[in-house]
């Protein structure tokens, strides 16, 4: 098992190495598009190098080998997905949070001090809306027919899986 | 393999756990709820490593793990990233701007709206944003800001929060302002 924990944890650093010099390099328009670019080839490369290396990688002793090789392959695997998966939860939250935001913009306002008036002017609900719905619309969650925006079939998968949630999560918006 | 069965155990007790104590819970620190049930899910995946059988009574020899530490170590990894994905899952689907936007379009079909429409989902038409009445009282309590002459003025530790978080922005290169 700690065979393919350590090849999934060894290409997990390398791609997030690759991940933020093409960040800074390239400033991808469509993050998660690059992110997944990016991270694709290292699944297959796994899958090579889990194959052609040793049991033991040369460095594990023997005590750390000896389950099904299956095993410690998928499970591996496994692994290198969530952790990929997490990296995309953190990139959206480190881009996305409201409140993170919200305390940037304090930071940077002259005494530290802003207004509700200010706030809501600088991260309201007017500018992050725009932002968002642009951002759907260039997704492809949204088309505008119109002056009206209405969900693609990508956008209905994702409203239903919000709705089921909804329904299962009683969390209030207050 | 028996790390990844009790990982997989816990995890649907942490799930069901929480949907139901979030129908009972009364206040708007869901946060709360999550952490419990993982810890609660933590606290159960390690006693029933600790008690059961290697084998679990099922396992065959070759889905027997040798090391018992990289069993139960790997089993509470993915533990703790699904637990992850799940927490964030959770708030992105029930609380999101976007979300709302999607949910709201899904239940009016093929009608769609405007984007005066989808913004009035969160309250623009109010005085105080709807992003902003459950936020600001949540900086306030937590002491990051303070209300100071009809303002807001950031304190210490939301300075901290700031700091981070433009530092996280510049590692992934994104508009610090945004």
């Amino acid at each position: 098992m700690l065979k393919g924990l350590v090849l999934s944890g060894s290409l997990f650093t390398v791609w997030l190495v690759v991940q933020a010099a093409v960040f800074h390099l390239v400033a991808p328009r469509k993050t998660f598009g690059s992110m997944l670019a990016c991270f694709a080839p290292t699944v297959p490369l796994y899958v090579l190098l889990y194959w052609v290396s040793p049991v033991d990688l040369g460095l594990l002793s023997s005590r750390f080998v000896g389950a099904d090789w299956r095993l410690g392959f998928g499970n591996g695997l496994a692994v290198h997905v969530l952790l990929f998966l997490t990296a995309g939860l953190f990139y959206s939250h480190a881009d996305r949070s409201i409140t993170v935001r919200l305390l940037i913009e304090l930071a940077r306002a002259p005494q530290q001090r802003l207004t509700l008036a200010q706030i809501q002017a600088t991260c309201g609900v007017e500018v992050l809306m725009q932002d968002r719905l642009n951002i759907m619309l260039a997704n492809g969650f949204l088309v505008a027919r119109g002056d009206r925006l209405v969900l693609t079939p990508k956008g209905w998968i994702g409203g239903t899986v919000g709705l089921v949630a909804r329904k299962i999560l009683r969390m209030k918006a207050l | 393999m028996k790390g990844l069965v009790l990982a997989a155990a816990a995890f649907l007790f942490l799930v069901t756990g929480s949907a139901v104590a979030l129908r009972v819970y009364p206040g708007n620190k869901e946060f709360r709820v999550f952490l419990g049930a993982f810890a609660a899910a933590v606290a159960v995946y390690t006693g029933a490593f600790r008690l059961l059988p290697p084998d679990l009574g099922f396992l065959s020899t070759g889905w027997m793990e040798t090391a018992a530490s990289v069993d139960f170590w790997n089993g509470l990894l993915i533990l703790v990233l699904v637990f992850h994905g799940y927490w964030c899952f959770s708030y992105f689907a029930c609380l999101s701007p976007s979300m709302g936007v999607m949910v709201a379009l899904r239940l009016k079909s093929r009608e769609g709206m405007t984007r005066v429409e989808a913004l009035a989902i969160q309250g623009s038409d109010q005085p105080v944003n709807l992003i902003f009445q459950r936020r600001l009282p949540k900086l306030l309590q937590g002491g990051y800001v303070r209300e100071e002459a009809g303002g807001y003025r950031l304190l210490a530790r939301g300075g901290r929060v700031a700091a981070l978080g433009s530092f996280l922005k510049r590692l992934i290169n994104a508009q610090v302002g945004a």
